[in-house]
């Protein structure tokens, strides 16, 4: 799956020359980024306005394990119990001395880690998986909220009908079970069908399974 | 000295006390001897003269019975003179015998053989009176009759007294005559007294006025007289026997003999008291000494210090068990033994002898003890400290030098591996800098070739784009920029590659408990806190479990961590305590974790300090590199903890870094 053209990439490190080459890099594959220069300021645009961060699009954070102040592992720490990892995939960007430490992060969910200097465009590249993920994990997020969205708008008797059609049941003994007429019943059904934006009731119950 | 006076001069006064009261004693008893010895010779002469009288009394008697036989004998036959002639020959006290008529005529007389007839010079009517005076008391009582004593002067001027006995004969019942016998008085004291009684004493025969008639004895002797009368009662007449004895006054000298085996008697028990006296308080002196003894020979036994005494000779005289134990030879193999001792190692000996020569020259060790080396039976050397001082016995001389030994070879051994363990540290710590250094180094080198490299490889990618306008520049720019990104990477390598050969003891991770970590520690830590004044308190709960670490490394951690504290607080610190911690941390699903922690009671850190506390090369101290924190965090974070500090209550700061269990 190809990143969506309005994927962000954040870049946390100390090191403004980092910084500016990193976004530099980025932009030669038209990926565009956002600079923080410690793992301080980064924490506070996800809290900003004391609101925990809703991301609208894909993105992946580029992290400097060691930095001044709070440490890309305490980042990490946070995101980890905001159950962000996901949506946000996480690259560490080490130096030699921290690897051990990098890879133990890879084993709690960190997307993967790139040593210092990099080497050809192996980083972007990993760059643009993580990012695939993060659209996937937004799109699977979004259809889930969509489902939602449509069985809030289903009347009570719909959601009954839907039930017993999802079970596989026939319209007459729907109709039996309810009690009610057999057209009552394909009138629920055209329309849950409709609201749940199905064509089939297989594909209803598909729908609903992922829930 | 005034007040020490009084109870000496107390002392000699009652002493002379005694002295008066034993010998007033003495006298009194000598006194009283000499009067008990009179007393019994008073009694003595007493019995003489009542014996003397009773055995006159009894002559007396038993003479009337033989003129009484003289008078009824028959006549016819024997005729008067011839029985009255062996009557005088037979009684020598008497001086004549009459036979007399009624009329007191001599009618018969026959004088004693022995002398010469005493009435022929005055003859005998001069005695007239006391013969009619006894025949009187004669008649009166048809007894024996006594006349009063006459002195009948004699040719050779003396004179005799004499007595006459007058005894009636009575023929059918009517007087018909007496018979007069003539004592003389002195021949009654000569044959009728036992000689017995007249060899130490005069007997004599007195008036009761005291007028003494006749006597006789033993010539005066002795200085003193001790004197008896006796009333001699007789019918018709009566005289005092006098008895008279010379003795010497009672003499000095037995009663003084007696005086003196009294005294020595006295003497003897009075030593004997005092002789028990002393002999129980020498067993009290005794027993106090065997206690004393007891007691220094518990206190020698329990001395782990060994103590030997050698005389001035350098001959061991003493050994305590501690010496024994100490050179494994038994003390019997050491007392007695000279130079050079068994416990020299021979290599010494020359050495030894020449410091042994020196002190008996008098020169006295100096008090803080000699270091030297003694060899064990088993031939092992071990090294020793020596203490030795003069010893003086009772009379202030010096017999020889008591040493006290200590055997410190167990220092000795603590001491090289605690100085092996530092000079280990030390170069751990040494190999940590640089390590760290090359970290620091390779971060601070990787930054600009990072951004080095991100320029390259974003210059190829816009390359491409431009490819198209214009192949040849771009494939010339192209293979350029490549070439700038292939010798970062390679700068990249080299940093690298030399990093991994200081770090290469980075995967020596072992389980290790928490209270080995501290152990090994503790020596160091305990040397700069002995320096610093520091008090190092440990609080490791035994139970907690091993943490997963590269030993060394972490015990690097707690040094420069300890050594921070220690350091933070300054001269004027009230209470100086590090206290080193730990305890189990916070946990999350995959790992659990042991948190150490490092707490002073310093100053604190201040504010601006804060911020840099962990950037390399930063430091607040004189002669720091500046690495110290800034390794220890890579340290922990190498083993996925996290160092941080936090303000210690009521001041100083805490360091806390956290491990994984194993």
């Amino acid at each position: 799956m190809q990143p969506t053209e309005d994927a962000l990439v954040f870049i946390v490190d100390d090191d403004a020359g980092v910084r500016e080459a990193l976004a530099w890099l980025l932009r030669s594959r038209r990926l565009p980024s956002q600079s923080f220069e410690s793992a301080d300021a980064f924490a506070e645009f996800l809290n900003a306005d004391n609101r925990a961060w809703q991301p609208s699009q894909p993105g992946c954070l580029l992290l400097d394990v060691r930095m001044p102040g709070m440490s890309g592992l305490a980042l990490f720490e946070q995101l980890i119990e905001r159950k962000l990892l996901e949506l946000l995939p996480v690259i560490f960007l080490t130096g030699h001395a921290d690897v051990p430490t990098a890879v133990d992060s890879v084993k709690r969910g960190a997307f993967d880690f790139c040593e210092k200097p990099f080497s050809d465009n192996a980083l972007v590249d990993r760059v643009e998986q993580a990012l695939a993920r993060s659209a996937q994990t937004l799109q699977s997020l979004r259809s889930k909220q969509d489902l939602q969205h449509n069985l809030a708008d289903l009347t009570e008797r719909e959601r009954d009908v839907m039930h017993l059609v999802v079970e596989g049941l026939p319209n007459k003994l729907i109709a039996d079970q309810l009690d009610i007429s057999v057209r009552t019943v394909e009138v629920h059904r055209a329309r849950v069908f409709d609201k749940m934006n199905v064509k089939s009731a297989v594909e209803l119950a598909n729908l609903l399974r992922g829930e | 000295m005034a007040f020490s006076v009084g109870p000496q001069v107390r002392r000699w006064v009652l002493w002379g006390l005694l002295v008066a009261l034993v010998l007033s004693m003495l006298s009194i008893l000598v006194w009283l001897a000499g009067r008990y010895e009179v007393s019994q010779v008073q009694a003595r002469i007493e019995r003489d003269a009542a014996d003397a009288v009773s055995d006159i009394r009894t002559v007396l008697t038993r003479n009337v019975q033989s003129l009484q036989a003289l008078q009824y004998a028959d006549r016819s036959a024997v005729p008067w003179e011839q029985d009255a002639h062996a009557l005088v020959r037979e009684h020598r006290e008497w001086l004549r015998l009459e036979l007399r008529d009624v009329d007191l005529r001599v009618l018969k007389s026959i004088d004693t053989p022995f002398r010469v007839p005493v009435f022929n010079r005055f003859g005998r009517a001069a005695n007239q009176p006391e013969v009619v005076q006894a025949c009187g008391v004669a008649r009166r009582q048809s007894g024996p009759g006594y006349g009063a004593s006459t002195y009948v002067p004699q040719a050779d001027g003396l004179g005799l007294e004499i007595m006459d006995l007058c005894l009636p004969v009575i023929t059918d019942g009517q007087l018909t005559g007496y018979t007069v016998a003539t004592y003389s008085l002195s021949e009654i004291l000569v044959n009728m007294v036992g000689p017995q009684l007249t060899r130490s004493q005069e007997v004599s025969f007195t008036e009761s006025d005291g007028t003494r008639l006749a006597m006789h004895g033993t010539v005066r002797r002795g200085s003193r007289v001790f004197i008896a009368k006796h009333l001699l009662d007789l019918p018709g007449h009566t005289m005092v026997l006098r008895m008279d004895s010379w003795r010497g006054a009672p003499d000095l000298f037995p009663n003084v003999l007696t005086a003196l085996v009294t005294t020595m008697a006295i003497a003897l028990v009075t030593v004997l008291i005092m002789l028990a006296r002393d002999m129980r308080r020498r067993q009290r002196v005794e027993l106090d000494l065997a206690d004393a003894l007891a007691f220094r020979k518990a206190m020698e036994d329990s001395l782990v210090t060994g103590l030997r005494a050698r005389d001035n000779e350098g001959c061991i005289t003493y050994v305590n068990p501690a010496f024994c134990e100490m050179v494994g030879f038994d003390s019997k193999e050491l007392v007695g033994r000279g130079i050079p001792a068994p416990y020299w190692p021979p290599e010494m000996v020359d050495e030894y002898g020449q410091r042994q020569a020196l002190r008996l020259a008098g020169n006295a060790p100096p008090r803080e003890g000699v270091e030297s080396v003694f060899m064990r039976k088993n031939g092992e050397r071990f090294a020793v400290m020596i203490f030795e001082a003069p010893l003086i016995n009772a009379l202030g001389e010096q017999t020889g030098w008591m040493g006290a030994v200590l055997d410190i070879s167990e220092q000795r051994r603590v001491e090289e591996v605690s100085r092996a363990s530092q000079e280990r540290l030390q170069a751990t710590a040494r190999l940590a800098t640089v390590g760290e250094m090359a970290s620091l180094l390779s971060h601070e080198l990787n930054q600009p070739l990072a951004a080095i490299s991100s320029y390259a490889t974003g210059s190829m990618n816009l390359l491409k784009d431009a490819a198209l306008k214009d192949p040849q520049l771009a494939e010339t720019l192209s293979s350029a920029i490549q070439r700038i990104g292939q010798q970062a990477e390679r700068a990249g390598k080299v940093i690298k590659s030399v990093h991994d050969f200081v770090r290469r003891r980075d995967q020596a991770r072992e389980p290790v408990k928490p209270r080995a970590l501290l152990d090994d520690v503790m020596p160091l830590v305990i040397l700069q806190a002995r320096k610093l004044g520091v008090q190092v308190v440990v609080q490791c709960p035994t139970d907690l479990p091993a943490v997963f670490c590269d030993r060394t490394m972490v015990e690097q951690v707690l040094l420069n961590l300890s050594r921070n504290g220690m350091q933070a607080m300054a001269d004027d610190t009230p209470r100086k305590v590090l206290t080193l911690g730990v305890r189990p941390a916070a946990s999350n699903a995959t790992s659990r974790w042991l948190e150490f922690t490092v707490a002073d009671l310093g100053q604190g850190i201040p504010e601006g300090v804060s911020e840099k506390l962990f950037t390399p090369f930063f430091t607040t101290k004189e002669e720091g590199m500046g690495l110290g924190l800034s390794l220890c965090r890579t340290v922990v974070e190498q083993h996925g903890g996290f160092l941080g500090h936090r303000p210690n209550t009521p001041h100083g700061t805490v360091f806390s870094f956290t491990l994984p269990q194993s």
